[in-house]
């Protein structure tokens, strides 16, 4: 609401530091709708920042080691912790309590490396384990269970014997419609599932990746990028995948990359990559020793390098741009969080009604009329009239993205995918409030 | 005053509903009716406003006290006692949980509804604070005052998080927009600034040309407009993209007093009080008046609207000390 009445240009990426929040975190990410931030500690702890007061509103208390991963759902009701203590750990932030009411708690056998739940469904959370295995995990009655994501290997290779040995994952992502998951191997593959199903519909060679470290989606799902043990980011247009079929059948194709993004000078690796919300911009947090740096990337005009933002001494750790609007949260290895803005200058032609400021001097030309005097029920009668114009003062259309994710995905595929997610369905609704909760006071 | 239904008389005799207007666009015309009449404060009443769920009504006045009332039977529920100096203003949080106060004894309060305890003091003006307001997501609260700033306070921590240099005069009332990003302010200077949240930046100023005493602000449901009471006997409603006065609602009068007026219930109508002991509405598009509530005895300084029902409450001042209750029951549900 404030930018239509700002209205004054700004740049489409943050260009400064607005404030540092000491939150000893390791990773930090804004929830759907902009307003808090997530952090996690290497203690175990999360805790959630609100945005408005720059205040911490809740504790997550349940995580004995470090936490890997943060995700939230939707409308930002549900947070999902993973942890190097073996535990996926779902917090509802509707309980009026701190720390708040678990709504579930996952365990596995081995630390888990990430988790991130379903876009449609936060009773639907996909696990990636630190030795390498990928498990969709369904909270929902009819479909209770943990169904392991496996790479399909073709029957007549030679080395079938060999390739049995079961594929390591290193990253785990939905995509933004959440119809498929995205797995990226130790060995430089990307792999595509079917939510639903679980059947691998596609397998992509990615030449000279290494290790896939991680996968990033526009809003839209139709461009990819990913980071990897050689140091490169790389996009990717991503084709339109066909509904499964029974007999198993996937697609195996190279994806040859759009963009390269590296440093070609320290060849630096990348920690974290984030695109802005309309895609049009891709955020690198550099896994540089020496500074805490990101490099900000315009995709709409070849991947050129549009600037470095320059953190000072506390190296970077995580990176994450926020939903709506040109901000950007990195973590320092320090712990703090560093919200980065674009600083608007204060107009002191604000303070002053019906005044403009203008950039240099204007020659003022005198309407012939200006200064007559007008008989005063004529200017009554021309208010009047003015006022005759109807105004709408009801409610404003909710502010809510289209949801491009469904259409540009749509073709070629069923709904399926979207009925079979939305069965059983949260109750993380829009317009949920969390409740305030007053500190006792300190004095 | 052609469209104006008769004033209403004290006895509860049912009158035949007003013939509806022949205008084909305004097919509801206000009819509401005296329902119950609040006596317990013993100063001027300053301020009614209702629940966000319409179940209560509180209401501040000059003898230091809030008082809780319930808004179907008109039974007092709870009087809260704290303050040391009358108050001005007071303001429900969006989920109904805490109220706030604003007192002539320099402090902003936060009173909790599940225990009807203070639950925080809030201290950093330095001269009497005037009105209050929360955000929509009850995280941060706005008061303004006779030191003239405006002040945005952390509710959780009960600290200030921004001072504005708002005004040159007392700040006489503060407000957010729907969404929170917005604080609309007015003062005795004659100016209603409008500012980001986030940044505590002035965005806009408006001003008529003879600057009369702004006395309240209130943001449209869609934020697109902003009413605003000024002590020339008007109410006008500012476009707040354009700057300019879109509407003109004149008829009643203020000249002295600080009046609030709001939406009516259905948003078709504008409300407010008046010095003339009468409370008034108009049609949000005609600016007609179509009509004049009789029956307070000082000046009616506050008027609230009920957030579901055709139900407004009104206070008046010293000689009076009623709060009554008006109810439109003859007409369709909202």
């Amino acid at each position: 609401m404030n930018n239509t009445l700002a209205n004054i240009f700004t740049s489409p990426y943050p260009t400064a530091i607005q404030t540092s929040l000491d939150s000893l975190a390791t990773i930090a990410r804004f929830d759907p709708s902009g307003r808090y931030i997530a952090a996690g500690r290497h203690d175990g702890l999360a805790v959630i920042w609100d945005l408005d007061t720059r205040g911490q509103v809740r504790w997550l208390e349940g995580h004995v080691k470090g936490i890997t991963s943060i995700d939230w759902s939707q409308n930002s009701r549900y947070v999902l912790t993973s942890s190097k203590d073996w535990n996926v750990i779902i917090w509802d932030l509707a309980s009026d309590t701190d720390p708040p009411r678990r709504r579930a708690t996952i365990r596995f056998d081995v630390p888990v490396a990430s988790a991130s739940f379903h876009p449609k469904n936060s009773k639907i959370v996909l696990v990636l384990l630190s030795s390498g295995e990928a498990y969709i995990v369904d909270l929902r009655r009819e479909y209770r269970g943990r169904y392991e994501l496996c790479e399909v290997q073709d029957e007549n290779e030679d080395e079938a014997q060999i390739s049995r040995s079961r594929t390591a994952f290193s990253a785990a992502r939905f995509d933004p419609s959440g119809k498929h998951v995205f797995l990226g191997t130790t060995l430089g593959n990307v792999l595509v599932f079917n939510s639903r199903t679980k059947f691998m519909v596609a397998r992509h060679r990615i030449s000279g990746a290494g290790i896939i470290r991680g996968l990033e989606f526009v809003a839209s799902g139709r461009r990819m990028v990913t980071n990897s043990s050689d140091r490169v980011l790389r996009q990717f247009n991503l084709p339109v995948y066909p509904s499964p079929t029974t007999d198993g059948e996937y697609i195996e194709q190279e994806l040859e990359p759009t963009h390269r993004f590296n440093d070609p000078i320290s060849k630096v690796g990348w920690h974290a990559m984030s695109y802005s919300p309309d895609g049009e911009w891709l955020a690198g947090g550099a896994a540089d020793d020496a500074s805490h740096k990101i490099y900000i990337w315009d995709l709409a005009r070849e991947g050129l390098l549009a600037s470095t933002l320059d953190g000072g001494r506390e190296l970077l750790t995580y990176v994450h741009w926020h939903p709506q609007k040109p901000v950007i949260a990195s973590v320092t290895n320090l712990g703090n969080i560093l919200i980065w803005h674009c600083p608007t200058e204060e107009r002191w032609g604000a303070f002053a009604g019906g005044f403009e400021e203008v950039d240099e001097n204007v020659e003022y030309e005198e309407r012939e009329d200006e200064f007559d005097i007008e008989d005063e029920a004529d200017m009554a009668r021309r208010k009047m009239l003015e006022e005759e114009e109807d105004v709408d003062i009801e409610d404003a259309p909710v502010d809510v993205a289209p949801d491009t994710s469904e259409k540009s995905r749509l073709h070629g595929e069923t709904d399926e995918e979207v009925l079979w997610a939305m069965e059983e369905p949260d109750d993380d609704v829009k317009g949920w409030k969390m409740k305030v909760l007053v500190e006792d006071e300190q004095d | 005053m052609t469209a104006l239904s008769p004033p209403v008389q004290d006895s509860s005799a049912p009158t035949p509903a007003p013939a509806p207007t022949p205008k084909p666009e305004t097919p509801y015309v206000p009819n509401y009716r005296p329902t119950y009449m609040l006596s317990g404060h013993s100063r001027s009443i300053s301020s009614v406003k209702f629940s966000p769920d319409g179940k209560m009504l509180a209401s501040c006045a000059a003898d230091k006290l809030i008082k809780l009332w319930d808004a179907e039977n008109g039974d007092i529920i709870h009087t809260f006692q704290g303050h040391s100096e009358g108050i001005s203003d007071v303001a429900w949080s969006s989920n109904g949980e805490f109220l706030a106060s604003a007192s002539d004894d320099k402090t902003v309060r936060l009173w909790s509804l599940e225990t009807f305890a203070v639950v925080r003091v809030l201290q950093g003006h330095t001269n009497f604070v005037f009105c209050v307001n929360f955000n929509p997501s009850s995280t941060l609260l706005a008061s303004g005052g006779f030191d003239e700033t405006v002040r945005v306070w952390d509710v959780a921590r009960g600290k200030t998080l921004k001072t504005l240099p708002a005004h040159s005069d007392p700040v006489t009332a503060v407000t957010f927009n729907h969404d929170g990003t917005l604080i609309a302010s007015c003062a005795m200077d004659g100016l209603i600034r409008i500012w980001d949240t986030e940044s505590g930046q002035c965005l806009k100023t408006l001003a008529d040309d003879d600057n009369p005493i702004c006395s309240h602000v209130k943001f449209t449901p869609n934020s697109r407009f902003i009413l605003a009471s000024t002590q020339d006997s008007t109410i006008r409603l500012w476009n707040t993209q354009t700057s300019k006065c879109v509407k003109t609602y004149t008829g009643h009068t203020n000249r002295t007093y600080c009046i609030f007026a709001d939406f009516a219930p259905g948003r078709k109508h504008i409300v407010s009080g008046s010095e003339d002991m009468k409370v008034y509405f108009w049609d949000l598009q005609t600016r007609e008046i179509v009509q004049v509530l009789d029956g307070h005895r000082d000046v009616v300084i506050a008027v609230a609207s009920h957030p579901t029902r055709r139900l407004i409450a009104s206070a008046a001042m010293e000689k009076d000390l009623t709060i009554r209750l008006w109810a439109d029951e003859g007409a369709d549900a909202l």
